[in-house]
């Protein structure tokens, strides 16, 4: 497969009264057809990552290439070659435009899509989003959701090779947010389109990614599948309990050995190194109280090994 | 059809759709144009016509007021019209999508103020006309296409110092008051009001030498009203291409000189 974005040693530097290193030599390769996202602590970095790429920022160090091309050497190829959907979009169009104008004038004007294509893709892309009601109406009157979905489809009306999205579901309701992402993928799929995207929402990292990389504190921490994801940060296991009126017993299921860490919200999940050993003890106090439950033992989720190791960043940071 | 041409007429489209959303402001900013020329009626009754004879050598001091009025719309688009924009696009955050598109920063300002210019001189048109009208006894087709030639070529000159100004926006955010400042400026030593012939030497030396809007707006009185220039004609024209080539490399350095600070530091930052 061959590769759509490299990053090699890619150092950003914000020179201001201190200088901030928001990436810290950084080295990537997405491939081309993936669907990557990019996860990671507020300020970690991503959308500085993803603006370099994109020829908004300058990179202080290394090199970066999109589509082949050397992000500051053939700037115009990239712009070319790239659709962006920026975070604060919700305000970036012209309010006094309906949505397909505003359509129209982006894509033609900026992005040179003969007029007749663009209104077919428009067409196109509002059933399948099922937003063609919201076509004719002023950008302005939209929902936030629905201004965030015209965003979107603004990136993709020229057909890119390889498109931007800076939590490109923010402010979307779950099920627009939904058919949004089923959306993208079928079309990154039919067109072999490489997608990197970058969110705070696990299930659409879960449910939408290739690959992941995880960054904090401009350094790339992790790469791989989610399910690596996962599995690569949490070493411990975990044991679920969910009942009703067990209050009596949670102190007693918090103090069972080998249990290092609980939590107790909604279900009560006991962290452990050996699931099996703590499940069996969690069966007999269960057992002792006459306590019914449903007991099972989790797989960690990426939320979890999100939080883990931006607690482990944390931590190191904090020297 | 070209990016540049293809983005100009957009931005004219754009702008026209925007402008007939809101019909009942569009009539009413046409119809203060017109009420604006012809108050300038009672102005010149106001008005000394024996300073104005004797300076620029014509006593219709109507027209001479409108011309400089009716030019200050294109020189608000020209001189302001980009840095307008681009303080627009980086209030909504539409300044990434627009830099992330495969064009030139520069002839995205140029296109943009073009198209503003086309949409100002729909309200250009009403108060010129009044001002035309006054000037009967000495317009000729030739007379009047010489005098709209100045302007454009000096409107153009504008346009690259507007480019400069849209540099300053972006790197300074908030400069009204220099706005304020150049705004003042170029209404007193311009020769927008007052003839330029009553200013002092050293003050006139600047608006001859530094503001492309003096003699534009001198040759355009001139052609169509007949009046006495500052300068012999052809020194005037040369001054005016020598600005516009002056301005355009300026702003083309700014403009570069901008997008390197934005790529570095990013406009966010700045």
């Amino acid at each position: 497969m061959a590769i759509a974005i490299r990053c090699s040693e890619l150092v950003k530097e914000y020179r201001t009264k201190k200088t901030v290193r928001a990436l810290d030599a950084v080295d990537l390769e997405i491939e081309e057809g993936e669907v990557f996202g990019l996860l990671g602590p507020n300020g970690a970095g991503k959308t500085t990552l993803v603006r370099v790429l994109a020829t908004l920022l300058r990179a202080t160090d290394g090199r970066a290439w999109v589509g082949g091309y050397d992000v500051v050497q053939d700037e115009g190829e990239v712009r070319r070659i790239v659709g962006y959907a920026g975070q604060d979009s919700e305000r970036s169009a012209y309010f006094r435009l309906t949505v397909r104008e505003n359509l129209l004038y982006f894509g033609h004007a900026l992005r040179g899509v003969p007029l007749r294509t663009a209104k077919e893709r428009i067409d196109t892309f509002a059933e399948a989003v099922g937003f063609t009601e919201q076509l004719d109406k002023h950008f302005s009157t939209l929902s936030g959701g629905q201004k965030q979905l015209m965003i979107v489809m603004r990136a993709l009306l020229h057909h890119p090779q390889i498109v931007f999205m800076d939590e490109p579901s923010k402010s979307l309701d779950p099920v627009t947010a939904d058919r949004v992402r089923g959306y993208l993928v079928d079309y990154a799929r039919e067109q072999g389109m490489t997608i990197l995207l970058t969110t705070h929402n696990m299930d659409e990292a879960e449910d939408i990614c290739d690959r992941l990389a995880f960054i904090d504190h401009g350094r790339i921490r992790f790469v791989g599948t989610p399910r690596a994801f996962r599995r690569s940060v949490t070493v411990q296991e975990t044991v679920e309990v969910a009942m009703q009126d067990g209050d009596a017993i949670v102190e007693q299921l918090r103090g069972l050995p080998g249990v290092t860490r609980t939590t107790t919200e909604g279900t009560i999940r006991l962290y452990c190194d050996d699931g099996f050993a703590v499940l069996k003890e969690v069966v007999a106090v269960l057992d002792r109280s006459g306590t019914r439950a449903a007991v099972s033992m989790v797989e960690p989720s990426l939320e979890d090994a999100f939080s883990i190791l931006v607690n482990n960043g944390k931590e190191a940071a904090d020297g | 059809m070209a990016s540049t041409a293809r983005l100009f007429y957009m931005a004219v489209w754009r702008d026209w759709l925007s402008l007939k959303r809101y019909k009942l402001n569009f009539v009413f900013e046409l119809f203060s144009s017109v009420l604006f020329g012809l108050g300038m009626l009672l102005f010149a009754l106001a008005f000394d016509t024996a300073l104005l004879q004797r300076t620029v050598g014509t006593t219709n001091y109507v027209s001479f007021m409108i011309f400089g009025i009716a030019y200050q719309s294109w020189q608000s688009v020209a001189l302001w019209g980009a840095a307008e924009m681009f303080r627009n696009e980086l209030g909504s955050g539409q300044i990434d999508y627009t830099f992330s598109c495969p064009f030139s920063r520069y002839g995205y300002m140029i296109c943009n103020v073009a198209a503003l210019a086309v949409r100002s001189t729909v309200f250009f048109v009403p108060v010129f006309a009044v001002g035309l009208w006054f000037t009967r006894a000495t317009l000729t087709p030739l007379g009047l296409l010489l005098g709209l030639s100045a302007t454009a070529l000096s409107v153009g000159a504008l346009a690259q110092m507007g480019a400069c100004f849209a540099a300053l926006v972006l790197r300074h955010q908030q400069v009204t008051a220099i706005f304020g400042l150049f705004n003042f400026a170029f209404q007193m030593l311009t020769g927008m009001f007052i003839p330029m012939q009553v200013l002092p030497p050293s003050l006139r030396m600047i608006g001859i030498v530094a503001l492309p809007q003096s003699f534009g707006m001198d040759l355009l009185r001139h052609y169509v009203m007949g009046t006495r220039t500052v300068l012999d004609l052809p020194y005037e024209w040369a001054v005016l291409l020598g600005q516009v080539v002056l301005y355009g490399l300026l702003a083309q350095l700014a403009v570069r000189r901008l997008e390197r600070t934005a790529r570095e530091q990013g406009l966010h930052y700045l």
